[in-house]
């Protein structure tokens, strides 16, 4: 207690040498300096809010090994470096694409949010999406089947989040690795996960009832499931994390992340 | 030999592997150890064992928490390096110092590696030579204690007088060359080291300030025994003042300080009969880690927690100095400190926020020992790491402990029970589910109710209109078979039985047969509540389990329960894995968590359940009713169990 008397005490002491102060400045001076700090924090405010009002993030889903972060690597560097383990945490940056860094006029720089795809590491997920101008879940084209239930389920978990349905995020459905000739498809992979999550509703919805996960349903019920009917615009793509054709990701990103 | 080393960033990028080693790991070992280790809040353990076709691997790892910085080495398993953990120590001391974040490549840190290799090397071989006794320590445990304290303690001052001569950067150095040396090994050396740093006091700080802000763990508390340093100085009596106390201890101490620093005195060789059994079997885990990774876990966190009580010990030494002092700061350094950001968060900080966590986990029923091991867990995460500006430590800790409770608690894979269902019925294959778990509390007195709580997924299944059988395979209690006939009758549920006189196994293969023959899509075995130390009828379960092949072992469970939770799930899995036949045992897949709407909030024992076990919780019952089967939600419950 008594310390904070002593401070009261400095305090007011200091409060009228303050106050001299002003009374020697000419009030001209005095509200010149006033108006230039409203117009400052007005200026610094409106910014703030365009900024919000205009996301540039990108957020690479997909299971584990799927390529998202040697994906994340390629926008950043062009190079896979010496190469990727299995993320811990995510890689989230701010950058200009690697791809356009040598072009003569200004770009507006990325930011790139890589979430392991690891399943006790999804809850992350959800701290990205709210932001997201555009979801890209990367599928391994190559080691595609025995891991299109899995995918599945994740894409229909990301499919029915309240933050992708109401703010009808855009989603690029990226069949990686598809450097390889034993690759599958697009279209083969798009048609099977539809066939999946097809199944999948049914099962979801006879427990939904008790689950509070998922908050939204699916298509039309009645109707075999097709991305068509999403309430987002679902799309796909091709791309090789490895090799570098990663040019149909850039060309989403920048469809959604204004250049 | 060692077959690689590894850094790379947390994020997943490779910066530097040794070219030179260069031969191609067989399998994944990394990302196995990083999906089922590191990202299992079982990151403490010592090492971790890999086994692909051709190659059984042995891996060990350090963290580098501040710079996000995962360190890795990989080693035939047959050959027990001894010089793993101490090359580890070496490389991320060293690596830190040139890490930039720009930077994504570091061919450079080639020759480094390559002298800080054949120095472990080196190393090893002398310790090797001063102890030939090395390699039979493994085998004996506790045998022999002050002979090798003898010579584990020549090898020691040699590895540290060797560093003190090459390094030429005078005692500072060695100290800390000592330090890393035995950072990962988990034994009090490590303290010693430190203690004798705090000693000398001011001398050593000013060379020692160069490295703050290396490794995470050594340097850590190297920082934080250098700041008690400091604290006696401003205290008045300069370092005097924190010599006091430390001279003025207990013998105890005193004797370990001499063991790693003098070669022999004869008095408190002596001496080493008193505290030298600790101190023994700290080295034989130490040797024992390269034996058997697995069986390490427990041992170690003994060891830890040991030594952390002695930290403590010591805490409260230096707290007697620096109290009038720490007073007087009061809370406008606190102040200060959350607006202009904190240096490295030390353990000493966390410790009072982790204590209030720990308390408050436990009221809502969290086993001790598992909210011990978060805490610890926590703070192994945020120890070295920078405190952002305008935060306090208590909300820092509170948010990480929250994010490793989501981790934990979120399924490691998906548990869409109906989906796997229907694949089963693609397969043409009844689904098999297992119902497993403790006749516990209520069972004499009110058996009904727990079984009707065993029944609750049946309406689940009926919903589905997929058809359901049961089968009665608890042939050992009397009175079950009739029960579950009862509960079969009133779900309208065809029931598979064969009285009391058969295997239990038999049984349940015979009504997965019946099934796969009359289209039923889903088998539920029932099975004798048992407890878990009941050898013979754990044996049957085993046996059951192995024969059948279930698609889903569930244990059934109280929510209730508190401390009891940990044991019954551990002991289950624990017994299941020994008395099978196989060479990879089925253990639990999921939990049902029954009365979840008695507990009001302690609901603890979901979490300590999923931790011990690494399964999830499948269901919980919430009534009843059959109908009262619900999923968890992870984030209300985190939200509870944090509240
Ligand atoms: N052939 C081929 N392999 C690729 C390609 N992209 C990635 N890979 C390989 O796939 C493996 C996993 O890639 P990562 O980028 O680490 O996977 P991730 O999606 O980040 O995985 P998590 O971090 O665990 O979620 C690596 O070994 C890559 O070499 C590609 O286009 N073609
Ligand atoms: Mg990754």
């Amino acid at each position: 207690m008594e310390q904070l008397d002593q401070w009261k005490e400095q305090l007011l002491h200091w409060r009228t040498l303050a106050e001299d102060q002003l009374r020697q400045v000419p009030p001209v001076q005095l509200y010149a300096a006033a108006a230039v700090l409203i117009f400052t924090t007005l200026l610094l405010l409106s910014l703030r809010l365009l900024k919000r009002a205009k996301s540039n993030t990108i957020v690479l889903t997909g299971l584990s090994g799927a390529g998202k972060t040697v994906l994340f690597y390629q926008l950043r560097d062009g190079s896979i470096h010496g190469g990727t383990v299995t993320s811990m945490e995510p890689n989230d940056e701010i950058f200009v694409l690697h791809s356009e860094t040598t072009e003569k006029r200004k770009t507006k720089p990325v930011h790139v949010v890589d979430v392991p795809g690891h399943s006790r590491l999804r809850p992350k997920l959800d701290e990205y999406l709210p932001q997201a101008a555009g979801i890209v879940f990367v599928v391994d084209a190559l080691d595609f089947l025995p891991n299109c239930r899995s995918a599945s389920e994740y894409l229909y978990d990301i499919l029915t989040k309240g933050s992708v349905v109401k703010k009808k995020i855009p989603l690029l459905i990226l069949c990686n690795k598809t450097d390889k000739v034993t690759a599958h498809t697009k279209e083969f992979i798009r048609r099977q996960m539809e066939k999946e999550i097809d199944k999948l509703r049914a099962s979801r919805s006879a427990v939904s009832a008790a689950d509070i996960t998922n908050e939204f349903s699916l298509g039309v019920p009645g109707e075999p499931f097709s991305f068509t009917q999403c309430y987002n615009k679902v799309t796909t793509a091709d791309a090789s994390g490895l090799t570098g054709e990663i040019s149909q990701l850039e060309q989403f990103i920048r469809e959604y992340v204004k250049p | 030999m060692l077959e690689q080393l590894l850094i790379f960033t947390r994020g997943g990028l490779i910066l530097w592997t040794c070219r030179e080693l260069g031969n191609a790991l067989r399998g994944s070992p990394i990302d196995t150890l990083i999906r089922s280790c590191l990202l299992e809040e079982r990151s403490g353990a010592a090492s971790y064992n890999y086994d692909a076709p051709g190659a059984s691997y042995s891996l060990k790892w350090t963290f580098h928490n501040d710079l996000g910085l995962v360190f890795v080495a990989v080693y035939q398993r047959i050959l027990h390096l001894l010089y793993v953990d101490d090359l580890l120590a070496a490389v991320k001391r060293e690596f830190s110092k040139i890490y930039d974040e720009k930077r994504t490549e570091y061919p450079d840190f080639d020759e480094v590696f390559r002298q800080l290799k054949a120095e472990a090397e080196a190393r090893a071989e002398d310790l090797k030579k001063a102890n030939p006794v090395g390699r039979s320590i493994a085998g004996g445990v506790g045998n022999g204690n002050s002979k090798k304290q003898g010579s584990g303690n020549k090898a020691g001052s040699e590895g540290g007088g060797k560093k003190k001569s090459g390094g030429g950067d005078g005692d500072g150095d060695g100290d800390r060359k000592k330090g890393g040396r035995l950072e990962n090994g988990h034994s009090n050396d490590n303290f010693v080291v430190g203690k004798e740093t705090n000693l000398k006091g001011s001398s050593v700080n000013g060379k020692e300030n160069e490295s703050s802000n290396l490794g995470a763990f050594d340097v850590n508390r190297l920082q934080k025994l250098r700041s008690k340093g400091g604290n006696g100085k401003k205290g008045g009596d300069g370092a005097v003042a924190a010599k006091g106390p430390s001279k003025a201890e207990p013998p105890k101490k005193a004797v370990k300080k001499n063991r790693v620093w003098d070669e022999s005195t004869p008095e408190t060789k002596l001496d080493f009969t008193d505290h030298g059994a600790d101190d023994g079997g700290e080295r034989n885990v130490d040797f024992l880690a390269k034996e058997q990774g697995e069986s390490m876990m427990d041992k170690d966190e003994v060891v830890s927690s040991d030594s952390e009580a002695e930290e403590e010990e010591d805490d409260d030494d230096a707290g007697k100095n620096s109290k009038p002092d720490a007073k007087k700061k009061g809370w406008f350094s606190s102040m200060f400190q959350s607006i202009a950001g904190k240096a490295n968060l030390e353990k000493s900080d966390l410790e009072p926020a982790l204590k209030a966590l720990k308390d408050r986990l436990m009221t809502k029923n969290v086993a001790e020992e598992i909210a011990e091991k978060l805490c610890e867990s926590v703070a192994a995460s945020l120890e070295g790491k920078k405190l952002a500006s305008f935060t306090r430590i208590s909300s820092t800790v509170h948010a990480a402990m929250e994010e490793a409770l989501v981790r934990i608690l979120t399924p490691r894979r998906s548990i869409d029970i109906l989906r796997d269902v229907h694949v089963a019925k693609e397969q043409r294959k009844p689904y098999v589910v297992v119902f497993v778990g403790v006749n516990g509390v209520g069972k004499s007195t009110n058996l009904a109710k727990v079984k009707e709580n065993n029944l609750f997924p049946f309406n689940l299944f009926k919903i589905l209109y997929v058809g359901v059988m049961m089968a009665a395979c608890d042939t050992f209690r009397s009175g079950a078979v009739e029960q579950l006939r009862t509960h079969a009758r009133r779900l309208q549920i065809p029931i598979f039985e064969k009285g009391y006189e058969k295997d239990p196994a038999v049984v349940a293969k015979e009504a997965i047969q019946e099934a796969s023959r009359n289209g039923s899509d889903v088998v539920l075995v029932d099975t004798a509540g048992r407890m878990q130390d009941n050898e013979p009828l754990m044996r049957a379960l085993s046996k059951l389990i192995y024969l059948n092949n279930p698609d889903l072992v569930l244990f059934v469970g109280e929510a209730l329960v508190g401390n009891d939770a940990v044991d019954q799930l551990s002991k289950f899995n624990q017994k299941l894995a020994d008395l099978s036949t196989s060479s990879a045992p089925r253990l639990i897949d999921g939990i049902l968590l029954t009365k979840f709407d008695t507990i009001d909030d302690k609901v603890g024992a979901a979490l300590s359940m999923v931790y011990i076990s690494g399964a999830p919780v499948m269901f919980v019952g919430c009534g009843q009713s059959y109908t009262d089967l619900k999923k968890l939600n992870v984030k209300s419950i985190v939200k509870t169990l944090l509240k």
